[in-house]
This record gives structure tokens, sequence and C-alpha cells, in this order.
């Protein structure tokens, strides 16, 4: 009787003492959400108010939109596939349209785990609750963020219909790659209405909100795949779909929408659009001023680059012998740019954007090597009128620099070729003569004529300039030698055209306007030695690989092999291509042999060019009329013997072969 | 065995005491609320329509709020800019001069200009100074051929620039008109208040009316009409021609006459363009004749 007297008020206290502490809980939860409350953001009515945010939109040269900023393009429940809601619903909250904004049994557990193990935050998120911290809250975990959560989600409930709040999730949720709201993600990955979803692809798009990077389809397809495997499990189990149609679905593969995939893969270019954007009008003009800026991005020749950079580095890959999955790969960048604007066409920054953002396009400095021998012939040709057909020695050459160690710069090939005119010692791209003509110029002299074609990036006053020492950017040499294909015209690199605010009102418009920088006779000189390039010197590989059109350009490698360059260009499109790795590292073959810019960037010059060019009209660089063409001997630059070789040099109208200048 | 005073004496009692009212009520309570609650979810109800009450008081926090306050920001920078482009070319469109046009841009504005508004403008100088600006044949190509789509004007610390633009929106003329240049095209009618042997430029070539016009007039008909441009700018200025000097230079196939007139014993210069080739000729015939 006593045991069972006292198990009776052992009970009896502790059904008390629980009641004291719930009757505690209750008054503690009372007083947090009173002091807490005045705390708490204020919620938009009607709750639809926070997708009205206008989208900025960039648009292609082309015409289509290649991105939305800050876009958020709502849609009504009713043009959602049922099967995504379906999908958000099991996956996110399957309790949804039965809570009260909270799961309380899901809140208790995560309260237990948060009290007794405090590193776990547990989370037991309903979709409301989602909603509230997607609309008011920072992604901290604490008690205090979740409590607030908890009681906005709390008055979400208690203003809108669940259909209300589900709208609102749905459009406002982030499915990465740029696609907020389930409209944008359903155009962005499957190119269709988002009504128009199938249950594949559905699963697919609703088990993206939890990890928008990681389940990335564009690049993790099978991870995303595994996700939505899960999501079909939950559906199945919430009763949306039966087993079976599960498994059936699970077994297939859904296609990714390839025009976007293209758009994206002008991420590099957008970067460096968008940046420019925010340093002339501030973020909130650019994300949230709804305004429409025409890009100069012309999609199908970013797919071509993007396709040309990325095989050209998988054969160099090859080439090197490494493994498709390791990880010191070299990189790559490609620029082309419209010789004719100065517009920017295609920007492709690296082998692969989510892996590396940075663009070394644009951002990364490398030293051009040979590539630089443009600009110091043209400007031997222009201040000491020596000319394509002028006799130099290939010899060894010891350039005295006051203040510094003797400059003694050597050739690639470590042979010197003796004598022989200019217009083969650019073509065989030997640096002894380079260095000679930089001796005779000075090393200021080439810096200004680069720097005049429009090259930024800093520039050293020093005779090693000649052999390209000093770091410039892939944009840097195609808008300068750009200058060469518009025969001493330079347009300055761009990458929009027009601006304009949501009422279509001009912000900023593009006018081209040609620069006369150069002379156009001695740059055609230069030209046709780039040409030669082409044809027969160091960049002869564009040939070899079939692309046959009229075009011009340079290879440039470092000394040790770090780089490997090709530049050249048609009459209408000028493009640079760098190769190596972002450590300073050589490009070697399997041989242990360097790789040169026509073995390493060439091959993607010309893969792309292949591709840009198709369609349009194959044309030759004009002629200035102060040139004539002149036959003379490779070796000696004077008239060629009836029997011997013969090398066509362009004279201007006051030069002559073999030293007889016109006066 | 202790037998505690507040202890049952019997089992009845222990039951009663268990089921007693209080006892039920509390555990009834208890289980109703708990029930209802997970029933009807009224706390959240209740605390949702609390909370409700307190919006209107609340602080707009939060990234939804963030954003509709960087879309307000936006919204004024863009009025901003739209306004003050808009105002720009009210200015512009409303320019009566060259000037005037110059005046309305700050360095780095721009503004579209109407095709016939350059027109106006540009008819508003007399011919040779219009001939400073650009030359009429060459603006007849580019206003009234298709070249030219439209004319931008851009302002500059120390002047304007306009320029002609096709289709595709490349310069096809640019014109710099420095605010020098422009005062001095503009004013360039008005007489100088100097006499010809101050102006160093017509030093040794300078000729009393009587003989320069002598020499005028023994010209052929249709070189006198070449030699003098503007004739109708010397009809408009007051007073007597007293001497005619001719400029050193040559500028664009033309040198510049000056005219010395007398009105109310004030003696002005007006100067005039005249081409070259003529003056070259009346040039013969003053210094075939003794001065």
């Amino acid at each position: 009787m006593t045991f069972f007297l006292r198990a009776i008020s052992l009970v009896r206290l502790f059904f008390f003492l629980g009641l004291v502490i719930v009757s505690l809980g209750i008054l503690s939860g009372i007083f947090l959400i009173f002091y807490l409350a005045g705390d708490l953001p204020k919620l938009p009515s009607p709750l639809s108010r926070i997708i009205e945010t206008p989208q900025s939109l960039i648009y292609a040269s082309t015409g289509q939109v290649i991105m939305g900023l800050g876009e958020r393009k709502a849609v009504p429940l009713e043009m959602v596939s049922k099967d995504f809601i379906n999908a958000i619903v099991a996956t996110e909250d399957h309790l949804f349209f039965e809570h009260h904004g909270m799961n309380k049994l899901r809140t208790l557990k995560g309260l237990y785990i948060t009290l007794f193990d405090p590193d776990k935050v547990q989370g037991a998120s309903t979709i409301t609750q989602q909603l509230a911290k997607n609309l008011f809250f920072s992604f901290e975990q604490s008690w205090r963020r979740k409590f607030k959560e908890m009681l906005v989600a709390l008055q979400i409930e208690a203003a809108n219909t669940k259909e209300e709040i589900l709208n609102a999730y749905i459009n406002q949720i982030h499915f990465g790659a740029g696609a907020q709201g389930i409209e944008n993600a359903s155009q962005t990955f499957f190119g269709k209405p988002a009504l128009e979803l199938d249950l594949a692809e559905a699963s697919l798009l609703a088990g993206l909100p939890k990890s928008p990077t990681n389940y990335n389809p564009f690049r993790h397809y099978d991870r995303a795949l595994k996700r939505r495997d899960i999501v079909l499990e939950r559906m199945a189990v919430a009763g949306f779909i039966s087993h079976p149609e599960a498994q059936k679905i699970s077994a297939t593969r859904p296609q990714l929408h390839k025009g976007r995939m293209d758009s994206r893969s002008g991420s590099y270019f957008l970067d460096a659009l968008i940046k420019e954007l925010i340093q002339i009008y501030g973020e909130d003009v650019v994300f949230h001023g709804g305004i429409r800026v025409y890009s100069t991005l012309d999609t199908r020749l970013q797919s071509f680059a993007r396709d040309a950079l990325t095989q050209g580095l998988d054969q160099l890959d090859t080439l090197m012998g490494l493994d498709p999955g390791e990880k010191d790969r070299p990189q790559g960048a490609l620029v082309a740019i419209d010789t004719g604007s100065g517009a920017i066409k295609a920007m492709v920054g690296g082998r692969d954007y989510y892996a590396s953002e940075f663009n070394r396009a644009m951002d990364s400095r490398r030293q051009a090597g040979s590539g630089f021998k443009p600009f110091v012939y043209y400007t031997a040709f222009q201040k000491k009128g020596v000319h394509p057909g002028t006799r130099m020695t290939d010899k060894p050459v010891l350039i005295k620099i006051p203040g510094a160690k003797d400059w003694e710069p050597q050739n690639f090939e470590k042979r010197f070729n003796g004598n022989m005119i200019l217009k083969n010692a650019f073509a065989q791209s030997v640096n002894t003569i380079a260095a000679q003509l930089v001796g005779m110029t000075g090393p200021e002299a080439v810096t200004a004529m680069a720097r005049a074609c429009g090259v930024k990036s800093p520039l050293e006053d020093v005779y090693s300039v000649a052999l390209g020492t000093s770091a410039v950017s892939p944009l840097d040499m195609a808008g300068a030698f750009s200058v060469f294909a518009n025969l001493g015209v330079k347009h300055d690199p761009f990458l929009f055209w027009r601006v304009e605010d949501a009422f279509g009102r001009v912000l900023f418009e593009r006018i081209v306007q040609n620069k006369n920088v150069l002379e156009s006779g001695v740059t055609f000189q230069v030209l046709d030695m780039m040409k030669e390039v082409v044809d027969t010197g160091s960049g002869r590989s564009i040939r070899s690989l079939g692309f046959g059109r009229p075009a011009a350009g340079k290879t440039g490698t470092t000394d040790n092999y770090n780089d490997a360059w090709f530049t050249g260009f048609t009459p209408s499109l000028c493009v640079s291509v760098w190769t190596g790795f972002d450590k300073k590292k050589r490009l070697k073959d399997t041989n242990g042999i360097g790789i040169t810019g026509g073995r390493g960037a060439a091959p993607i010059w010309a893969e792309f060019m292949i591709n840009a060019m198709k369609g349009e009209p194959e044309r030759d660089f004009a002629i200035p009329d102060n040139i004539r063409f002149e036959a003379v001997d490779p070796v000696t630059g004077c008239a060629p013997k009836s029997t011997g070789p013969s090398i066509v040099v362009p004279l201007k109208t006051n030069q002559a072969p073999c030293g007889r200048e016109e006066k | 065995m202790i037998q505690n005073w507040y202890d049952p004496f019997t089992a009845g009692e222990l039951w009663r005491r268990i089921f007693s009212f209080l006892n039920l009520g509390v555990l009834f309570i208890t289980l109703a609320f708990g029930a209802s609650e997970f029933r009807f979810d009224w706390c959240e109800r209740l605390v949702g329509t609390y909370l409700l009450t307190t919006n209107d008081t609340r602080p707009e926090t939060g990234a939804v709020w963030e954003s509709g306050r960087q879309t307000s920001n936006a919204h004024k920078s863009l009025n901003q800019i739209i306004t003050r482009r808009e105002d720009t070319r009210r200015s512009a469109q409303s320019a009566e001069s060259f000037s005037h046009l110059a005046g309305s841009l700050r360095p780095g504005e721009w503004v579209p200009l109407d095709k016939d508004l350059f027109k106006v403008l540009y008819l508003s100088l007399s011919a040779s100074a219009g001939r400073k600006v650009i030359d009429p044949s060459h603006l007849v190509w580019l206003l009234n051929g298709k070249t030219t789509d439209r004319i931008f004007c851009e302002g500059q610390a120390d002047g304007v620039k306009l320029y002609f633009i096709d289709s595709q929106n490349r310069v096809i003329h640019q014109i710099d008109l420095k605010k020098n240049a422009i005062v001095e095209i503009e004013s360039g009618n008005a007489p100088l208040k100097v006499q010809l042997k101050e102006i160093e430029a017509f030093a040794g070539r300078i000729f009393p009316a009587e003989k320069f016009f002598d020499a005028v007039l023994k010209l052929p008909t249709e070189m006198i009409s070449e030699l003098m441009v503007d004739p109708d700018l010397l009809l408009k200025q007051n007073g007597t021609i007293q001497q005619v000097g001719i400029w050193n230079e040559a500028e664009n196939g033309y040198i510049k006459l000056g005219f010395e007139f007398e009105y109310r014993g004030e003696n002005q210069v007006l100067l005039i363009q005249a081409r070259e080739w003529a003056v070259w000729q009346l040039s013969l015939l003053l210094k075939a004749e003794p001065q």
C-alpha cells in the first residue's frame, strides 16, 4: 500500500512539476513573443509585393535575353506544373497544407537537439518558415533567429492563404545558375515555361533549392539526378505518385536547355559587364533598377569560343600527358573582338567558370613573348625607315644598358641564321633581330606605340620588351592587334552598346569612333609580315588545321614555356588566345619538349575561327594606296637572282629594296 | 510503519483523492489544452493574429525591405540621370547658337541633336563663318545624303563635339568646336575697334579704299563675286571705308580682307573672307599701280 501510495504521489509530483515547467515554458514563450515582437520585421502587404522587384535584363547582340539581374519572373500557381508543386511540397514540407506555419513535432525535436546538443542547431523549417527566412533573415544559425523566423511564419500564415504562401515561395526560391523563382528556373534549365514541366524535370528542379550550387545540373548532372531520386521517393511516400512511377521516372535523364548553357558560359563576359555597369551606375541601379543592357556578346561565337577552348585545352592535356582527373591542369582564355567597332563578341576567361571565376581574358597579365614583336617592328619601320625588305643579320647580340647588366638575347632555337630580310626575321620570330630593332628605337618608343594601340596593362620601358617581357592581358592583345587589322585605326574594346531604363529611355549609347593611331602604309607592312606568320611561319598550324581565309597573326611563347599565345585576325574579327598554368609552370609535352604558341594556342584559334567565320563572305585586307609590292631576295633584300628564291615585300612609295631608298 | 497524518486511511479515500475534481480538472484542462492545440493550432493562430496587430509599428528590416529600398534608390538614381538628360536635351534643342549649345552641355554630357536644328544653327552663321564649322558642300552630303542617321553632341571642358553618325552608330564626321573658336566664329562679323595699321598681319598690304576698289573693278565680273564671299556684311556696316588690308596668310583657300570703316569719328576693322586665287589676282593689279 505504502509503495503504491508513494508511486502515486511521485506520478502526481511529476505531473504537477511537468505542468509547472510547461506553464513556465509557455510564460517564457509569451514573454519572448512580447519581447521580440517589436523587433520583428514588418510584413509587406500583400505578400505578392515581394516579387515586384523589376529585373535588369542583359541582351546579347543577337537579341535574346542572356541574363536577368534580380530577376523574379513571378507566375501564379495555375501557371506552374502540378508535378512541381507536388514535388516541392513533398520534399520541403509534406504537411504544408495541414500545419499553421510550424510543424510542432519537428520543432520540438529541433528544440530538444538545440538544447541538449548546442553545437548542432536543428532545422525544422516548414515552407512558411523558409519563406520567412528568405524574406527577412540572414543565414546565421541561432535559436534567436529561428524563433523570430517562426514568429514571422505564424504571422504570414495568419495573413495569407496557403496558396498565396506557396505562390510566394516558389517564385522567390533560388535554383542556382542565377535562376530565382520557378519560371526562371524552368526557362534556364529546360527552356520551357514552368507549366510545361513534366514529372522528371519537375522533380529535378524541386531538388535544387536544398543546395543550388552543389546540385547545379549544368555542372553536376549526376549529383542532381541523385537528389531527384530522393525527391521522387518522398513524392511516393507522400502519395503523390506510386513507387513504380517513381522508379520509372528515376531511370530517365531530362535534357537540359543547351542554349541557356551557352549563354551561361558567357559568365566571364557577364561578370566583366556587370562589374563595369556597377562602376558606372552603382549596384542599386544594376540589380534593382530594371535597366536593359544591350551587350556586344554574340551567343553563337561565345558558344564556339567555349567549345574551342575546352577542346583545345583537352588536347593540350593529352599532349602533356595529363589525366582528365588531374587537378593541376593548364588554363586558357580567348577574346574575340569585332575589328570594325571594338565590340567584344566572345570572351572565355578560363576552362571552367564554376571551378574558377578568375577572368584570365581580362584580369590576368602574362608575358606576351614574341607576340609583342609587331609593336617593335612597327616602331622601327616608322622611326628608323627600315621596311620588310631591309636586310639585317641574325647574330649574337649584346646590348649595353646604362646602369644595368648587358643584355644578350638568345634565339628560341639557340642558333643564328645570318643575313635575312625583316619579313623573314618576323615570320621566323628571330629574337636577336627584334633586339637590334629595339636597340635602334629604344624601348620607350615601343611601349608608347603599344599604348597607342590600346594596351592598358603597365609596360616597362626595358629593352627586353622586344621579346615581350611585359605582362599583358589577352584583351590587351586582341584590342591592340585590331589596330593592325584596321590599318592603323583604333577602336577601344567595349562590352555593351546601349543601356536603357525600364521605359526605354536611353541612359547610354555607344558610338563607334575611328581613331587613327598608326600610319596605314607602315601598318600594312607589319600586317603583311603577320600574314606570313600564318601562312609559313610559326603560326602555320592554322593553315594545316584547315583555316584558309586571309588571316594574320603572331605567336608568342615565353622563354620558359610558361605561356603560349596566338593573337590573330581576319579583316573583321581579331582573336587572342592564351594558354598556360595559373602558377608559373612549364607547358611541356610528354617528351619534355616545351609547347609553343603555335602548338598550344594556335589550334584553339583555328578551331574557333573556322566556326566563327562560317557563312561570312571571304575578304582580304585592304591595301593602302602608297603600297606597292616587289620581289626581293630573302637573304640580301636585293633583286632576286633569276634562278634564286624570292619573296614579295610591300614597300611604301618612298622605299626601295636593297637600301636604294627613293627620295 | 509510520502513518503520516496526510496519508489516506483507506483505499477508497485514496481513489477519491486520485480522482478528485481538482486532479481530474487539471488533467482534463491540460489534455484539452494540448489536444486542441494540436488539432486547431490556436496558439499559432493567436500569436499570428497578435503579430498582425503590431505589424504597422514594426521596422522595415530584412532582405525583402532592403531590396525594396535598393529598388527605390535605383529609381531615384535613374530618374536623376533621366531628368538631367532631359533638361540638357531641352536646353540643347532650344539653343539659338553654337555657343548656347556648348554652354548647355557639361563635360561628358551628350544629347542627340535634330538635323534640322543643326541646319538652323549653321544657317544663322554667315557663309564664311559657317565654312569654319564645316564646308557647306560636305554638310549638304552629310545632312541630305543617306549617310547621317543622327547627330550627337558631347560636352567638353573647352567646347563641344558634334558627331554625325550612321545607322550603325559609327562616326562618319566629327566637328570639334572649342569655346574660343565658337566665339570667334559667331562674333567674327563684328568689327574690331582698331585701325588696320595696328594689326601686324596686314603690315605692308594696306591700300587706300579708292585704289583697292579701282583694282577690284578691273577684275572680271565673275572674279569679283568670288573675291568677296560675303559682300552683304560690308553693306550692313555703318560708316565709310577708309582703307583695305590683305592678311599675310591663307587658310583653307581663303585670305582675310580687312576693311577699315570710319563711323562717327571712330575707326573699326571688319574682317571678311576672300578667295585666295582671286586675292592673288587682285594683288597683282594693286602692285602694278603706284601706291
